[in-house]
């Protein structure tokens, strides 16, 4: 396993989905005759991922094309019983993804091989670099060149491709074949589907948790000297960002193991609209009321909050820290907090996707695999409430809110093939080969650029068998599936352009970590800006579409 | 340069003696050379050497192979060029492959292409006077330079919609017709510059000799201009090899080139050091090649430049 | 800009009419109209057909591209049979015209209607016009002024850079041994693509924990190496990565003119008595600088564009320090989607530089003339 990537963040402007509560009920009822069908074989299925999940076997390396062919085959089993061999001779599909640092597209292709081999179809490749990605699809959309007929895709386009009619609709077989339901609660519609059908084949799962040194908490000199400095409480890992912030100032100056020791690690650089996951992250505990669905704007009119005393808090506490964070942290952006920092040995607190809890324990990157530990993002005492315009405290103690980010890949089949049947089925079956169930298992195990998002990637046993150490992944599981089934999380509101609104706020904010104007001055400057950008969009269908999103 | 050299310099012209002047000179000449040529080849160095560390012998900042890190094959073998991967299939280096002959292929056509329109428009701008409509010689040579003032973003739109009815979208053709506009305004200058430095008594004499203006130019003054030539040929071959922003958007599986896929080297996981190395070393040898070939005629300009 | 040295025309006309000149001129002028008349009949025929009015055409506009060759070559072989002599001459210029013309005429004024447009591509509504609106907001957009005054700092910078690259190339040709090495190894950061610089040398060599260049820097006495921490630092940083690629450009062509100089003049200076410093001012100098402005111009040029590295390294920061209009014309592109107002922004920024450029060519060419 190694640090080759998982990559999940795209660039990219989410889009709207609607929700129809019939074809939920009708993919419900389609599944479920499904799972019927799979308990026969159930056992020579346990088999196959025991054996797939050994391929090469954790710490033996990182997989090669050779082992990505051999997990394709191995997983070939649900596309024969839907496909006869040869079926799809002369076929010619192209499909679009990223390569990300040699994974995504090239992964598929691997996987891709023998399928290719048995249904006789023939496969192009558009591999994107991460940064074209969403200007590329957004102007193949504009200029009617749209030249592919599957595509890799991150949840948050859904609205510029299936709202604009660009995608084939998921047939059942597909459905059944790569069991739907097993996705787990926050990834099943209304992500995927839009005006009640489902387009997305989801291979991918995104929640920000919190990544700390279990050896900086544990640490006895640490504790003494937490003690010495007449802080209140005992040294420990925080559980809300009043402690984050404690830490973070204590540690400023603190020697850990020889080094500077460093607490919380920011991440003020821009880095294409993914940087303000980072301040959403820090703010959710403050912004997100339980009594309330919506966190950045308001339901009913779009007015943003990021102006508000929630928001400008988390800003605030971003200024705060940055003084206690190491020198040149002003042109650190997630990927430098993550992988060249906190991964290095730098700091002990991030929150980031669960790429670094996988990459953590196996990559040559890291040298702090063994002393990481997981948990959801910290808490916040009080809570800002968006009605009243006070801050609550909560009886059931500090609020939680964990930040579900971008909710991850998938692959959708375009509509140009919708006219040929042959390609249609032949498009989709890729598609379903790639989503499918137990090759999922290989994908969130090994480095791939995926992360749990099914039910079945929740048995502690079978990544134990894999090689991985029981206390390290519970702990990650964990924090992943608390993220994911919490009742107060913050789902990423999924409107066209949200990346927009990103963009334009990363850049206030530079200039607010800069020092070049304060918290309350550069938040209300980035809401003038979105208040803009909501006009030029389209205030009344970005409301709708709010609301769809937020289930309200 | 350092405090040392001028220091020493200083204390040997107290001696005064020509030959010791002579001497600090040649050292001083050496000292910046060397000087430039660290600076020229450390990063080098370090982007070469990258190919071979792991990720904790960059993140360490280690530097001598075999002394402080134990080099291995790490950045070659993800592009499946590596002594262990070569014979196996790879899907990187097919990927690498397919790229690397799009890129040769655009990058050489499209300054051959730049390099014969440019030096013609640059000799007849150079030797005549032209009128079209309003537009007089100069005027000319700005309509050529305004195409390289044009900001690409401002093609990104229509070039999509250009190519996609001229049916030129992902085809080497289209790219190098895009390449070919865009160091052309380059070319023609270099070359006006390099025509204008030639005694226009050269032309006079070969049409006394009975040669008409395309023979005079074809074959006295073209010869002459080899230096030019050279110098606008690499250029015009380095930008169209690193072209980045119109590659990624105007092809897709049969013309893509290079650089996208030493972008895609990063991502939202930091980013593969030792591949992106291996890639950016891979991609600059053959330029370096073609440096080293063509360096040579640039510096015969000196023998026909001291034959006129 | 001067048209410098040699303007021959007349000079060497061949006068004597011959009898079948004025029938050359007819089957001349008949073979342009020819061309042009079918030119315009193919393109007639796949407009109609486009729009649906006739069922012949072509299924794409290849064809069009075919028929425009076609009708560049028969205006070319016109040309010279209509006007003989200076048809001849025509030629050299024409090739490159027609190229141009053919492949920027109609993305440009396709961008101009762009630049008109209010056009967020995530907009379900689509692009709709809407005048000036984009030149207004523009005057009102701190970040677009803010990197323009970036871009001055980094404008002045191609002074150091010339000089430098003016230095090396007098030093490469001068007689030195191993003089094909230095030459050659002189020219390879050009050869490195700007990805590959931001990355290997921005986010790895600088890195401020492990990169060699902020270990030298700590070994040099200064503690806090963080190259982009402090605007005026992270600026110079960014042009210092710039620089070190594109010295090597200005370098080989400043090696190209002084190979091209006439050697008897300089050793004219010598025999004057001149010594080193005052040969270069007042020979090689002056001699050069027609070259010198050409590179340095096409240098202006490029910097105006700098972007990748900004990009990747800085993202523009700290605080904008370090932003580019074309890398804050990008966020608004590429991130933002807001293809209208970012083509405004690009158009309004284009007029800037050939106002800028056409100030400054003028300036030089008087310059220039006082030289000559």
């Amino acid at each position: 396993m190694t640090h080759q990537e998982f990559d999940r963040h795209s660039p990219a402007g989410p889009n709207r989905r609607t929700v129809l509560k019939g074809a939920v009920s009708a993919a419900a009822l389609g599944s479920t005759a499904g799972l019927g069908a799979l308990t026969g074989p159930a056992l020579a299925q346990d088999g196959l991922r025991a054996q797939i999940s050994q391929i090469p076997g954790i710490g033996k390396g990182a997989p090669t094309d050779a082992d990505w062919q051999k997990v394709g085959e191995l997983c070939l089993g649900p596309t024969k019983a839907n496909v006869q061999a040869g079926e799809f001779k002369g076929v010619e599909l192209s499909f679009m993804g990223l390569n990300n640092q040699n994974l995504h597209n090239l992964l598929f292709r691997g996987f891709l091989k023998p399928w290719e081999a048995y249904t006789g179809a023939k496969i192009s490749w558009i591999d994107l670099a991460q940064a074209d990605y969403n200007p590329r699809l957004q102007q193949a959309i504009a200029t009617g060149t749209v030249d592919f007929d599957v595509l890799e895709m991150g949840a948050p386009f859904e609205g510029d491709v299936c709202g604009k009619g660009l995608a084939s609709e998921m047939p059942d077989w597909v459905k059944k074949q790569i069991d739907i339901e097993d996705y787990v609660d926050y990834l099943k519609p209304p992500v995927g589907t839009w005006n009640g059908k489902t387009y997305r084949v989801t291979i991918d799962g995104d929640c920000h948790n919190f990544n700390y040194r279990t050896d900086y908490f544990s640490d006895a000199g640490l504790a003494k000297a937490w003690k010495d400095a007449g802080n209140p409480g005992e040294w420990g890992v925080p559980k809300t960002w009043q402690q984050v912030q404690a830490v973070t100032k204590f540690l400023k100056g603190q020697k850990f193991k020889g080094q500077n020791a460093y607490g919380y690690l920011d991440a003020p650089k821009p880095w294409g609209g993914f940087g303000f996951y980072f301040l959403g992250s820090r703010a959710t505990a403050y912004a997100k009321h339980p009594d309330d669905k919506a966190w950045l704007f308001d339901v009913d009119t779009m007015k943003p909050r990021i102006n508000n005393p929630a928001w400008v808090r988390a800003i605030q506490d971003v200024i705060d820290a940055l003084p206690s964070e190491p020198a040149d942290q002003l042109n650190a952006d997630p990927n430098t907090t993550g992988f060249q920092q906190f991964l290095a040995g730098i700091g002990a607190m991030i929150p980031w996707w669960g790429d670094i809890g996988q990459v953590a324990k196996a990559s040559d990157t890291s040298v702090v695999g063994d002393v990481v530990g997981f948990d959801i993002l910290p808490g916040s005492d009080d809570v800002y409430n968006a009605k009243t315009g006070k801050w609550d405290k909560l009886a059931s103690g500090p609020n939680h809110a964990p930040n579900c980010a971008y909710l991850g890949w998938g692959i959708y089949v375009m509509a140009r093939v919708n006219g040929d049947e042959k390609k249609h089925k032949a498009a989709w079956s890729a598609a379903a080969h790639i989503g499918g169930k137990d090759l999922s298992l290989w994908t969130v195990m090994y480095p791939s650029g995926f992360q749990v998002h099914r039910a079945s990637h929740f048995k502690i046993d079978e990544w134990v068998a894999a090689g991985y150490d029981r206390k390290y992944i519970t702990s990650y599981l964990n924090s992943q599936l608390g993220s994911y089934n919490h009742p107060n999380r913050a789902v990423e509101p999924r409107i066209p352009g949200i990346f927009q609104y990103y963009s334009i706020a990363e850049d206030e904010l530079a200039k607010i970590f800069a020092g070049k104007s304060n918290a309350q001055t550069g938040a209300d400057n980035i809401a003038a800006a979105w208040e803009k950008l909501t006009d030029q969009i389209g205030r009344d269908k970005q409301i709708a579409l709010y609301k769809a999103s937020l289930g309200v | 340069m350092s405090t040392l050299t001028s220091a020493s310099a200083t204390v040997r012209k107290r001696r005064g003696s020509r030959r010791a002047k002579h001497i600090v000179g040649r050292m001083l000449i050496y000292g910046a050379l060397l000087f430039w040529a660290f600076v020229c080849l450390f990063p080098i160095y370090w982007t070469v050497s990258t190919s071979f560390k792991s990720a904790v012998d960059v993140t360490q900042g280690h530097l001598i192979p075999w002394l402080d890190f134990q080099p291995d094959w790490k950045g070659w073998r993800s592009i499946g060029l590596s002594p262990d991967s070569i014979l196996r299939t790879s899907n990187p280096r097919d990927e690498f492959m397919s790229r690397f002959e799009n890129s040769v292929i655009t990058s050489v056509g499209a300054s051959l292409l730049a390099l014969v329109l440019g030096s013609l428009a640059a000799y007849g701008l150079s030797r005549f006077r032209y009128k079209f409509a309003w537009m007089r010689n100069d005027d000319i040579l700005f309509f050529f330079m305004s195409q390289l003032i044009l900001p690409p973003v401002v093609l990104a739109l229509p070039f999509l919609v250009l190519y996609k009815a001229l049916a030129l979208l992902d085809t080497r053709f289209g790219l190098i017709l895009l390449y070919t506009l865009t160091v052309l305004p380059i070319v023609i200058w270099i070359m006006r510059d390099q025509f204008n430095s030639i005694p226009i008594e050269l032309d006079e004499a070969a049409f006394v000799d009975g040669l008409s203006v395309w023979g005079a130019f074809l074959r006295i003054i073209l010869p002459l201009a080899v230096p030019g030539m050279a110098a606008a040929f690499i250029l015009s071959l380095v930008l169209c090899w690193n072209e980045y922003f119109f590659a990624a958007l105007l092809t897709s599986t049969d013309a893509k080139t290079l650089p996208v896929m030493v972008a895609s080297q990063t991502g939202s996981q930091g980013i593969n050091w030792w591949s992106m190395a291996a890639l950016s070393t891979a991609a600059i040898a053959p330029l370096v090649l073609v440096g080293i070939f063509l360096e040579r005629y640039i510096v015969s300009g000196l023998t026909t430049g001291a034959g006129k | 800009m001067q048209i410098s040295a040699a303007v021959a025309d007349g000079g060497h006309h061949k006068p004597a009419p011959r009898p079948n000149l004025a029938r050359r001129k007819v089957a001349g002028r008949a073979l342009v109209a020819i061309a042009s008349l079918g030119g315009l009949f193919v393109l007639l025929v796949q407009i109609l057909h486009t729009t649906g009015t006739i069922r012949a055409g072509f299924t794409d506009w290849r064809p069009i591209l075919y028929a425009y060759l076609l009708w560049s070559i028969a205006l070319g072989v016109g040309q010279v049979m209509i006007r003989g002599e200076r048809g001849l001459r025509a030629l050299f210029l024409l090739p490159a015209v027609l190229f141009t013309i053919a492949v920027v005429i109609f993305p440009t004024l396709f961008g101009f209607y762009i630049a008109s447009l209010d056009w967020n591509l995530s907009s379900l509504e689509g692009p709709h016009f809407n005048g000036l609106d984009n030149l207004i907001a523009l005057f009102n957009d701190t970040y677009y002024w803010n990197a323009l005054g970036n871009m001055l700092f980094y404008t002045l910078a191609v002074l150091a850079e010339y000089a430098i690259a003016f230095g090396l190339a007098l030093l490469l040709n001068t007689d030195i041994r191993a003089r094909k090495f230095f030459r050659v190894v002189f020219l390879l950061p050009l050869m490195l693509s700007p990805v590959a610089v931001s990355w290997m040398i921005g986010k790895s060599l600088m890195e401020y924990r492990f990169g060699p260049a902020a270990t030298l820097a700590r070994s040099l006495g200064w503690d806090n190496p963080a190259f982009f921490a402090h605007p005026w630092i992270a600026r110079g940083s960014i042009d210092a990565m710039d620089a070190w690629v594109s010295i090597p450009f200005i370098m080989i062509i400043l090696l190209a003119g002084l190979q091209a100089l006439p050697k008897e003049v300089l050793e004219a200076a010598k025999v004057d008595g001149a010594n080193g410093w005052q040969s270069f001012w007042h020979v090689t100098f002056p001699i050069m600088l027609p070259v010198s402005i050409t590179v340095l111009i096409i240098r202006i040029i490029f910097k105006l564009k700098l972007a990748d590295i900004v990009i990747n390294v800085t993202a523009g920061g700290p605080g904008g320090a370090t932003d580019t209009v074309s890398s804050f014309i990008y966020r608004v592109y590429r991130d933002r989607s807001n293809v209208g107002y970012g083509t405004g922004l690009a158009i309004f920024y284009l007029l800037l530089i050939i106002v800028f450029l056409s100030v400054l060519l003028r300036l030089t060419s008087r310059r220039m003339q006082k030289v000559a």
